[in-house]
């Protein structure tokens, strides 16, 4: 039995990865798709296939009332059916398809991802619904206008690219009776950062500095507490009065640092696994792009000078996205 | 899919509108409730859909479907039939669009719709009801493709187009099929429709029934002769022979009335040259057929009776055509069986005396069978009887003593009762004929409309030697009636068609009218022989005709053929649509300058502008750079500027002549 469940299981598996190459082959992945008769397929849909048993009903009723109106009407809609076929073939093709942006995002997070859906010829689209396999849907109509854009949003999932697969394209348009669609490879793929992980602390804050002080600038910085002392700790930091006191070794924190920049290093975090640290990382480059510091990145292979401001942002946690991960396939 | 499943407001309104226009032909058949519930259930769908009332609950629901059942078998006296089964079905189709919410649903009540179009047939296939229906079928494609237009949320007539249009399209491939699909005989007996009257001629017959009928304007059936048309007064169409006189009623002989060997009909000599004709009966949920005497059918299913009468084995409850052969001249039945005079003579005990005591003073008078027959018909002629379509109302016992020496007002049935009671008492077989006498020549198309109102009764005598020999007592009372017809008959009364005034035979003195009526009714015989005549053996002589041989492969090759060369023109139609092209004349010279670079193997990428695409074209090819970039940036001022400059247009002209990008010319 469990061989047999098996075995079915690995047909299916087969079938289906058959299945995708066969649509590889067919309908390779692109930024801009424009439908045509390789790439849209058409079935009758559920509907249909519930018309196609109505006029079988239909023509019993014609066959046994020996009544000839009643058989024109069943093949009127049997042929209307027919007639369906094109048009509902024609509501797809032609359409271009156009893969825009997508927008990064976190893992757990929605990633947004724009297409524009736009059309050459005259002729009104109605109900062009759109959906990746896991993200939110889109249904739009191009009939005054010539192109429209759509906003999807898919669940990504662990850090690198996450493309969303294959997008779906599908229309019943005019009827109902048939169902016509496109399975599209946009090349569209969203990154996603590594999962920010909170540390109470950057241990061995690098700084650009060979001494690796920070200067607070009096007056513009806020002191705002103290924590215990680490090893690492400048002498500067620790609050003296305090250990005088009787209140054990401390140091002082500040809230920002002007003119400080500092170095968001690999080795920061040793004993953590390249995960973690790409977490730490990308949780320290995000506070210090929160404080409006400076911050530069070095991990192995890459550094990346101080800076800050979204471009920066970006590029870093770009990098820590794909560390470690192949090129992507373009 | 969530988004899918909702129905947009305009498809909710075709799908109302289409409710209504379906139901309209059925009116007339059902209960007056489910008209009813027809407007209940669009208020309170329209009312759901304005946010005042909610949709109804499974109670709810389940309440109005049980009543609806009872309803019907209440107004129908049961389920079973085809007039019960289709207020059914209308029925759950008002209730449907109370709970319509969904996509899912909306199919569900479109597909009814189509079903219940295909109903509407099955009770009249009449010319304009095949129009009506096939605008009712436009109407719920309609529905179905306003289902499938998001975002439509309001009502819009052009919807209508697209359904028009594809309607029109399917068309042609539909009578290919119409014409190919093989017709085959019944699959099983189906509910017949057990609550429609019968009309017209009934097997029946009490003095009143006919000038009864006679008030009616309906076409009974249409008649075409293949050669000569007859005089008018040659036209008697027997239908019914009425040889059974119980409690003042005529009937016909039942089949167990007659013995098994009186079954089969005489042998008849036939002489003369014979009448060949089709007919076209409307429906009349009964079984007899009319003709011309002597009449034989053509085809099996229809029997020749032993009174000469034709015999449908299948009531008629379609139109239903038939070719008849007929030999006025024949003699009927020169032998004269024991039995057969005997019920041809047979009279009710103690009714009717003084007219029988008549009829044996009159009869000594004679001297002979036809000098009797004569002197009969004299004394209609010489007394004051009166011809009248309102005849007063007689007893049941002796209403002839009544109508022959009272009253004296009767139509045709009366005289022909009173004829052949007089005929019997005198010991000549007779017995009465009903059917229609003359009918109307429609100059269109050389038919001969028979209505009811040309119901008629007469009399048949047996005379020896000669067999059944016709006798009208009417022609001698009121000769116009068969000459010229009731219309002339009852001209001084005015009781011509009284109870229809809106029948357009009312005003055929109004010549366009009348036109207009014959043009109509030429078109509707057209259609019927058509379209009724239409079965299994008219389409195989027909695609013999055409084929030659019938074989599949030649079937398979006409339909493909056909369907092709319909179908092509439709994809082409459908696909090759005007490009959209930029509409001023400036972008269009900008975009040719981009083919030409794209020719060179320098395309403008999808979503680049103008700006950056003469940046990646400097940087790629820096010999054109200096002048692109010129073109490009006259370019994107004029085409954001306003208003233009003749100045920059003078100039952007001059750089599109002077940028002649060459491949030679690269790098």
């Amino acid at each position: 039995m469990l061989t047999e469940a098996q075995g079915g299981e690995g047909l299916r598996q087969r079938l289906r990865s058959r299945f995708r190459a066969w649509v590889n082959r067919r309908i390779p992945p692109a930024r801009v798709v424009t439908l045509d008769q390789r790439r849209i397929f058409i079935f009758p849909s559920r509907a249909g296939f519930f018309f196609g048993l109505c006029l079988l009903l239909m023509l019993t009723t014609a066959i046994n009332y020996q009544n000839n109106m009643s058989y024109a009407l069943t093949f009127l809609l049997a042929t209307l059916f027919i007639i369906a076929i094109l048009h509902t073939y024609a509501n797809l093709s032609g359409l271009t398809i156009r893969a825009l942006r997508a927008q990064s995002a976190f893992p757990g997070q929605q990633a947004e991802f724009d297409i524009q859906v736009s059309r050459r010829k005259r002729r009104a689209h109605f109900a062009l619904y759109l959906q990746w396999p896991d993200s939110t849907e889109a249904l739009i109509n191009l009939v005054d206008e010539d192109q429209v854009e759509v906003r999807l949003h898919a669940p990504v999932g662990r850090r690198g690219w996450y493309n969303p697969g294959r997008l779906l394209l599908e229309s019943t348009y005019p009827l109902g009776l048939l169902r016509c669609w496109s399975w599209i490879d946009l090349d569209l793929c969203a990154l996603v950062y590594p999962q920010p992980l909170v540390s109470a602390e950057l241990p061995g804050l690098a700084s650009d500095r060979p001494d690796g002080a920070a200067i607070p600038i009096a007056g513009s910085d806020d002191f705002y507490g103290f924590r215990d002392y680490r090893r690492g700790d400048s002498l500067r930091q620790v609050h003296w009065k305090g250990l005088a006191k009787g209140q054990g070794l401390q140091s002082k924190q500040y809230a920002a640092y002007a003119d400080r920049s500092v170095w968001l290093d690999w080795d920061m975090f040793p004993g953590h696994s390249v995960e973690q640290r790409l977490s730490h990382l990308c949780y320290w480059a995000l506070e210090f792009e929160r404080l409006n510091e400076e911050y530069g990145l070095r991990i192995p292979d890459v550094q990346i000078q101080p800076g800050s401001g979204e471009k920066h942002r970006n590029e870093v946690l770009k990098t820590l996205a794909l560390y470690g991960l192949p090129e992507r396939q373009l | 899919m969530k988004m899918l499943q909702q129905v947009p407001r305009n498809a909710l309104a075709w799908i109302i509108i289409s409710m209504f226009t379906l139901l309209a032909p059925h009116a007339g058949r059902i209960p007056v409730w489910i008209m009813l519930i027809y407007l209940f259930a669009a208020l309170w769908r329209i009312q759901v859909y304005r946010g005042h009332w909610s949709f109804p609950g499974r109670w709810v629901k389940l309440v109005m479907i049980v009543s609806g059942f009872a309803g019907i078998y209440l107004s129908f006296g049961s389920l079973i039939g085809l007039e019960p089964t289709v207020a059914l079905l209308l029925t759950a189709f008002a209730l449907k669009l109370i709970e319509l919410v969904s996509r899912k649903d909306a199919y569900v009540l479109i597909f009814l719709g189509y079903f219940v179009c295909i109903t509407e047939f099955l009770f009249t296939q009449d010319l304009l009801m095949v129009l009506y229906s096939l605008l009712n079928v436009i109407i719920v494609t309609t529905a179905l493709v306003a289902l499938h237009q998001p975002g439509e949320h309001r009502f819009n007539r052009k919807t209508m187009r697209l359904a028009g249009v594809m309607v029109l399209q399917a068309m042609p491939l539909m009578l290919v099929l119409f014409f190919l699909f093989p017709r085959i005989g019944p699959l099983w007996t189906v509910p017949v429709k057990s609550h429609t009257a019968k009309t017209g001629m009934s097997d029946f017959m009490k003095p009143g029934d006919i000038s009864k009928l006679s008030q009616s304007a309906d076409v009974a059936f249409r008649v075409q002769f293949e050669g000569e048309i007859p005089v008018k007064s040659q036209l008697y169409w027997r239908g019914l022979v009425f040889s059974k006189l119980e409690e003042g009623a005529w009937s016909n002989l039942g089949y167990f009335d007659v013995p098994a060997k009186e079954r089969r009909q005489q042998e008849v000599v036939t002489k003369g040259e014979p009448l060949n004709y089709s007919i076209i009966m409307e429906p009349t949920q009964q079984n007899w057929l009319f003709g011309l005497r002597y009449a034989t059918p053509d085809r099996p299913g229809i029997l020749a009776a032993p009174d000469f009468r034709l015999y449908s084995l299948v009531m008629i409850e379609d139109e239903f055509q038939y070719q008849v052969r007929s030999w006025p001249q024949a003699q009927l039945e020169t032998e004269l069986s024991d039995w057969r005079r005997e019920v041809e003579l047979r009279l009710p005990d103690n009714d009717n005396q003084r007219t029988r005591q008549f009829a044996s003073t009159l009869r000594a008078q004679a001297g002979s069978d036809e000098a009797f027959v004569d002197a009969v018909l004299q004394h209609f002629n010489r007394e004051p009887f009166v011809y009248t379509l309102q005849p007063p109302l007689l007893p049941d016992v002796d209403g002839m003593d009544v109508f022959m020496f009272d009253s004296r007002r009767g139509f045709c049935e009366h005289y022909a009762y009173a004829f052949t009671v007089m005929m019997r008492a005198a010991g000549i077989p007779a017995r009465v004929v009903a059917g229609y006498q003359g009918g109307e020549i429609n100059p269109v198309n050389k038919t001969v409309i028979v209505h009811q109102f040309d119901a008629h009764a007469w009399a048949e005598v047996w005379l020896p030697e000669e067999g059944w020999v016709r006798v009208d007592p009417t022609a001698s009372v009121a000769p116009q009636r068969i000459e010229m017809g009731l219309e002339e008959a009852v001209a001084a009364e005015g009781t011509f068609l009284s109870d229809s005034p809106l029948s357009p035979l009312r005003y055929r003195s109004i010549r366009w009218i009348n036109q207009l009526r014959l043009r109509y009714d030429a078109l509707t015989y057209q259609w019927q022989s058509w379209v009724v005549g239409f079965d299994g053996q008219v389409q195989f002589q027909l695609l013999r005709d055409v084929f030659g041989e019938i074989s599949a492969g030649r079937f398979a090759a006409a339909l493909i053929g056909t369907w092709a060369l319909v179908l092509l023109p439709v994809a082409i139609s459908l696909l090759r649509r005007r490009e959209i092209r930029p509409q001023r004349p400036l972008d269009r010279e900008y975009l040719k300058v981009c083919e030409r670079l794209a020719n060179l193997g320098y395309p403008r990428q999808a979503g680049e502008s103008a700006a950056d695409y003469a940046a990646r074209i400097s940087r790629e090819c820096p010999d054109w750079a200096e002048s692109f970039n010129r073109l490009t940036g006259l370019y994107t001022e004029l085409a954001y500027q306003t208003p233009v400059s003749a100045a920059s247009e003078q100039q952007f002209h001059q750089a599109l002549r002077q940028f002649r990008p060459r491949k030679g010319r690269e790098r």
